[in-house]
């Protein structure tokens, strides 16, 4: 019909990218399984934040770090756990993580903060617990590249040795009380739950962890 | 309060090319120097930082760090790189573009000795300059208030950086450069849509692996661990950890096994159990009598001479004869809780008292 064809111009690189859509809100969200569901503002764990559970030692701190990581692993997405040096599979598999997308780096030695922050592109949530009290600046690099990146990180301090930077959410194990028959039943601790922003309201909440089928539920 | 940054400066990088090859050898260098640190930072084109401390601990010295970094930007670009050291990114840059290696606490005196025009401000030098001042640290005594008086506020933090109050300053960072880098690496805004599908490898898995690869050349082969459950009675026997990359296991946990040990298990596993010693309140050992009881009821478990704590209940034993037809292996589990209100699972085995487990 028409003796020539318009050539039709390319579109500038840069009006692409803005045409292209923005990620949900709902997709920057990392699912919480119950109980944390009902006890989190926003329900989930935002992509990019830091939560620090801080624990007296062998009082739960890691049942509640992992606890965090049950619907995302079920969900599909990769976990790491840097640090733990004995991972207790059974439990770890009873609470309902998919083991088949966990990384464990067990004993990173003194690169703790630089394996950390290796995992970091691989994985959508990272537990960490530093061998010691971590330095205000290897804290900060890390959660600089996790703003950067869009994981979550979970750091796991214990009580005597706590994070040195404020985080985005908290949870502060501050009582642990085991219920027993012949045998050890379940444990009630005692959570505060705090942050920054919407985080701030929350207050002390009682869930059981583990619980008799070695799960997380509503205290 | 600043840390010792090592500054990568890359002369043949810093001019934008139309093709956009700078930005590709930017991104390629920038991977390569996250090898060796996974702080590096790129701060301009054809600039790069890196904290030295954890680096040289790893590396065995900050010789050999600078030796890592000159000889991967050279196989990486073909350039020679001008590295330089000292505290706070202002600095480590000044000091990059003359190759200077400064030691640790010698950054003040060098900035106070440098020239104001690397504070990049021609009004504020050329002002100083008739006043007299012709060094950063002449300008650095200068009190606050006067310098707020006489130039605009942007003055304050160049006399802040000059102070060694700020590290860096304000132009100092190209802050499109990151968003930049991501577009090139197509990996530009945060995508959920990553799951495999019915045994499908999704992206996310892929990423996965790069990162354990990563890992695995920082720690060595096996320092990345994958677990799995197998069959077994006790936590201990159900779990295995293998080097990640190893071939699978066949066997899997599926059938029920008569006599396991039920839920909750401890979240803490010892690899190694730790030797203990279970005692009665009068201090007398602990042993396993012949037909599966404690001779006495727990009292203080010690972890060793110093360490030791109070049992105040205790669960079990329960008895394991395993492997009967053979090497016979007899052991029996007991769960603790301490009065600090921790528990534990101990095994008996050998007459001696282990501790496998923490219920963390």
């Amino acid at each position: 019909m028409f003796a020539f064809s318009v050539k039709r111009p390319t579109l500038p690189t840069d009006v692409v990218a803005t045409l292209r859509p923005v990620a949900l809100a709902k997709s920057r969200m990392l699912p919480l399984g119950e109980p944390w569901r009902a006890l989190v503002p926003g329900g989930g764990l935002r992509r990019g934040s830091t939560v620090v559970v801080q624990a007296p030692p062998g009082l739960g701190g890691l049942s509640l770090a992992l606890s965090l990581l049950t619907e995302s692993s079920a969900r599909g997405h990769w976990a790491g756990v840097v640090g733990v040096d004995d991972p207790g599979v059974v439990a770890i598999a009873d609470l309902g993580v998919d083991l088949r997308r966990v990384l464990f780096v067990p004993r990173p030695r003194g690169a703790w903060a630089e394996s950390a922050a290796d995992l970091l592109d691989g994985v959508d949530l990272l537990i960490v617990r530093p061998p010691s009290r971590a330095s205000h600046g290897a804290a900060r690099r890390l959660m600089d590249r996790v703003r950067e990146r869009g994981t979550v990180l979970i750091a796991l301090a214990e009580s005597g040795a706590p994070w040195p930077l404020p985080a985005d959410l908290s949870f502060d194990v501050t009582q642990a009380q085991w219920a027993t028959s012949s045998r050890l039943d379940a444990r009630y601790l005692t959570v505060r739950v705090g942050g920054r922003g919407a985080a701030v309201r929350g207050g002390e909440h009682v869930v059981v962890l583990p619980n008799r089928r070695g799960r997380c539920e509503a205290g | 309060m600043t840390e010792r940054l090592l500054a990568v400066w890359v002369e043949a990088l810093c001019e934008e090319s139309p093709d956009g090859s700078t930005l590709r050898d930017h991104s390629t260098l920038l991977d390569a120097l996250t090898i060796l640190c996974p702080f590096t930072e790129s701060i301009r084109l054809g600039l790069f930082a890196l904290p030295l401390r954890g680096p040289s601990r790893f590396f065995g010295g900050e010789g050999a760090v600078l030796d890592a970094v000159r000889q991967s930007v050279r196989a990486v670009t073909g350039h020679e790189p001008l590295l330089g050291v000292a505290d706070g990114l202002f600095c480590a840059e000044v000091a990059a573009r003359r190759g200077l290696v400064l030691a640790s606490g010698a950054t003040d005196s060098f900035r106070r000795s440098l020239s104001l025009s690397v504070l990049g401000r021609k009004d504020v030098a050329t002002t100083c300059q008739r006043l007299g001042l012709h060094t950063v640290g002449s300008f650095a005594d200068l009190d606050a208030a006067r310098v707020a008086e006489r130039f605009n506020g942007h003055a304050l933090t160049l006399h802040r950086v000059a102070r060694g109050e700020s590290a860096e300053l304000d132009g100092q960072r190209d802050l499109k450069l990151a968003r930049r880098l991501r577009q090139l690496r197509g990996e530009d805004g945060v995508g959920d849509e990553q799951l495999g599908f019915f045994g499908q490898r999704g992206a996310g898995d892929l990423r996965a692996e790069v990162a354990a690869h990563r890992v695995r050349r920082r720690l060595g082969v096996d320092a990345v661990v994958v677990a799995a459950l197998r069959g077994g009675r006790v936590p201990e026997d159900r779990a295995t950890l293998v080097p990640w990359g190893s071939p699978p296991s066949k066997v899997r946990d599926g059938a029920p096994w008569p006599g396991q040990m039920r839920a909750p298990s401890p979240a803490t596993t010892l690899a190694h159990p730790v030797a203990v010693q279970l005692r009665d309140g009068d201090d007398h050992q602990i042993v396993m009598e012949s037909r599966g009881f404690l001779s006495e009821p727990p009292g203080v478990l010690l972890f060793s001479s110093q360490l030791r704590r109070d049992v105040v209940w205790h669960a079990g034993p329960w008895p394991l004869v395993e492997r009967w037809w053979s090497l016979s292996r007899r052991r029996a589990h007991l769960q603790v809780l301490l009065a600090t209100g921790e528990a534990l699972l101990l095994t008996a085995e050998a007459s001696r008292w282990w501790l496998v487990g923490i219920y963390d």
